[in-house]
């Protein structure tokens, strides 16, 4: 069976980690910077940046003379390359055999075995390029019989044809395409080069001597004479992203869109791994300190809208000290998960079809998982020990009182009894010596002078006196 | 036409229900003169039996704690019970819209958090949520907003004397207001055993006395 190659050419990546925190509308002058203490120079700029004439290659001060509002960022390579195996890992939705090829900040997907159930690769590409805009990352992808071709064809912008029609794509290609390093395009100008065909006509032992065995090899491994194993990235069950915002901001609702797209990213790399997650911490680094909050969810999940929902919820509440800096979304805690078939609707006869959860963690995410619950009895004959707060359906069967009152008042109030009338009692409750919580009482159910029937007690021990511990409505 | 409706399993008041008990897919209002003057019995067999059929009963900000007990003898089931905490008028009215639009089926029932009372336009997005779910809906409001319009497809007001709930109605689908029932106490309870009152705070604190119990709304939302 023939391989087909996708490979995914990050075009702009390090400043799109510099700028992927911004919506495009916002579109405010960014640039990239080398970083070099003597002369910096401008590696990369975005649109708006460029309108200004901030354009690569620029001496820093000058693209500051610009474009006073000018941000810049240096490059960071560490965090290139994990920005790259999150891809890596986020690519796994459409392949089973992913690879880095860290030179040119590309990613190498083998479709071949996917191929038909993913339609032809062409369009795969251009649906890869379209997803990972809407994660922040400009990219151009290709396709071809081998990945040296396909990284090929994602710079041309053409597809490359099967293994058997390679050579005759490739050598009317000029030498540019190869995109050398400039000595060697310059050797190979200089020695009357111009087009791929004439060097690939060239004897194989002189091709070599003269230009290094390094562009010979690369030239079999796009014709498929040298074998061209990758080494596949190796996902690792979690996930840690950070985006520095362009702009502080100050209000949540301006940390949507950032969050939403880390949050984007993950449900990418959880679909890539099969899994889901119950918990997504988020850290908004502050001027002076930093907030940590958690989504929970009740099931294990990889819905975005979902997750999108919740985090809305959470930001409504949340309260900003200072204006946010920096974003980092991590998920530590990858779960095998079982994905609903989808397209199975709820079944409005079934309640087991109708479940809670949903509402549940809307709820809570707003209120706080404290203010959403369920009650459940336990065996202990003192009313104010008799329940418990629980997570929902989580009750408990317990005894039957139906004589009681609907409503418990938390704490026992003292009263006097003289002021309500006695409408039925007594009723001896009597427990606790095994716990330390010995006690004897009598019920009575009693009215007040403006009409409401309430539950009294006389306690004998340990506290003696009247009390009023409950309402019957 | 008549409405979708759910009977109270009270058959004198299904009598005065105009769709022949309680709405579905709209919002009911129970105005209480004093809270507790049967007014949660009056949905109990309706909870009981929305929850035996997997339907969840949804109560927020209820003033105090239900007690278990007495809320299993009743027949209710716990396990589809769901209690939800807020800490003011705008939370609640929110929680109340997700629980009426968040699931399909079962009973919300909304004590309103808070002093300020919501805007008509806001008890019509409850009253919108509450179709949308198909279910029955019922926030408990204090007797003194009986002048205002409201956007509810009913409204109750209810007020007791030593034996007997007095149940008005003050706005039905297509029903004349005004018509009244009065429904003794000791039946209300189910056993029979006692009546079931519980008084909102018209007093005036000074008037209950320390010796009084505070039924202040909400008390449960100063615990910890």
């Amino acid at each position: 069976m023939s391989e087909t190659w996708l490979a995914i050419e990050l075009t702009h990546l390090a400043l799109d980690l510099a700028r992927r925190a911004q919506a495009p509308h916002r579109d405010l002058p960014i640039a990239l910077s080398d970083g070099k203490a003597q002369g910096p120079r401008i590696l990369d700029s975005n649109p708006a940046a460029r309108r200004l004439g901030v354009e690569p290659g620029l001496a820093l001060s000058a693209a500051l003379s610009l474009a006073g509002n000018l941000l810049v960022y240096n490059r960071e390579p560490a965090a290139e390359q994990r920005a790259l195996e999150r891809l890596a890992a986020w690519c796994y939705q459409y392949s089973s055999a992913v690879s880095i090829a860290t030179d040119q900040h590309t990613l190498l997907l083998e479709t071949g075995g996917s191929e038909r159930l993913l339609g032809d690769s062409q369009r795969l590409a251009q649906q890869l390029e379209q997803e990972l805009l809407t994660l922040g990352y400009h990219s151009r992808a290709g396709q071809g019989p081998n990945p040296e071709a396909a990284r090929l064809s994602a710079r041309l912008g053409q597809p490359a044809p099967a293994l058997n029609a390679i050579s005759a794509w490739l050598r009317p290609l000029p030498l540019s395409a190869l995109d050398l390093d400039p000595g060697q395009s310059q050797a190979l100008e200089q020695m009357g080069f111009r087009h791929l065909g004439e060097i690939m006509r060239l004897p194989r032992k002189a091709l070599a001597r003269r230009l290094g065995t390094a562009l010979l090899h690369r030239l079999d491994r796009l014709t498929g004479l040298r074998p061209d194993p990758q080494k596949l990235w190796q996902q690792p069950l979690s996930f840690e992203s950070t985006m520095d915002l362009a702009a502080e901001a100050s209000h949540c609702q301006a940390l949507l869109f950032p969050i939403n797209r880390l949050l984007r990213e993950l449900c990418g790399v959880l679909r890539g791994c099969d899994r889901g997650i119950q918990s997504a911490h988020i850290t908004l680094q502050q001027g002076g300190g930093e907030e940590v909050f958690t989504l929970r969810l009740q099931q294990p999940s990889r819905d975005e809208s979902h997750l999108v929902t919740l985090l809305q919820e959470r930001l409504e509440r949340l309260r900003l000290r200072q204006p946010v800096r920096r974003i980092t979304l991590r998920a530590d805690d990858f779960i095998a998960f079982d994905a609903a078939p989808e397209g199975l609707f709820p079944d409005p006869e079934n309640p087991a079809s109708n479940p809670l959860d949903p509402l549940l963690e809307r709820l809570q995410a707003r209120l706080g998982k404290r203010s959403v619950y369920g009650l459940r009895g336990i065996a202990d004959h003192r009313p104010e020990r008799s329940w418990q707060r629980c997570s929902p359906q989580a009750a408990a069967h317990s005894p039957s009182m139906p004589h009681r009152p609907l409503w418990l008042f938390q704490q026992p109030r003292r009263c006097a009894i003289e002021d309500y009338r006695v409408l039925a009692g007594p009723e001896r409750i009597e427990s606790g010596w095994w716990d330390g919580h010995d006690c004897r009482r009598d019920y009575f159910v009693v009215r007040d002078s403006g009409g409401s029937t309430l539950w009294a007690y006389r306690e004998y021990k340990p506290e003696p006196g009247w009390y009023l511990q409950g309402l019957f409505s | 036409m008549r409405q979708a409706s759910v009977s109270s399993g009270l058959r004198q008041l299904d009598t005065l229900l105009p769709d022949g008990g309680w709405p579905l897919g709209a919002l009911s209002e129970l105005l209480v003169a004093r809270s507790g003057i049967g007014e949660l019995s009056l949905l109990l067999p309706l909870l009981a039996q929305t929850s035996r059929n997997g339907g969840w009963m949804i109560l927020i900000d209820p003033p105090w704690l239900p007690y278990v007990p007495a809320m299993q003898g009743h027949g209710l089931n716990l396990k589809r019970l769901l209690l939800v905490q807020t800490q003011n008028t705008e939370e609640s009215l929110w929680a109340c819209e997700q629980a009426l639009r968040g699931v399909r089926g079962g009973v919300v029932i909304g004590w309103l958090q808070g002093s300020q009372q919501p805007a008509f336009t806001q008890l019509r997005r409850l009253q919108l949520a509450a179709r949308h779910g198909q279910k029955a809906a019922f926030l408990f409001r204090d007797h003194q907003v009986a002048g205002q319009a409201t956007p509810a497809s009913l409204r109750l007001h209810l007020e007791a004397d030593a034996q007997r709930l007095k149940l008005t109605l003050l706005k039905g689908r297509g029903a004349h207001s005004g018509q009244s029932l009065r429904l003794r106490r000791d039946h209300l309870s189910l056993t029979g055993i006692t009546p079931s009152l519980t008084p909102f705070s018209t007093e005036p604190a000074g008037q209950t006395g320390a010796s009084r119990p505070s039924l202040s709304m909400h008390p449960m939302s100063a615990a910890p």
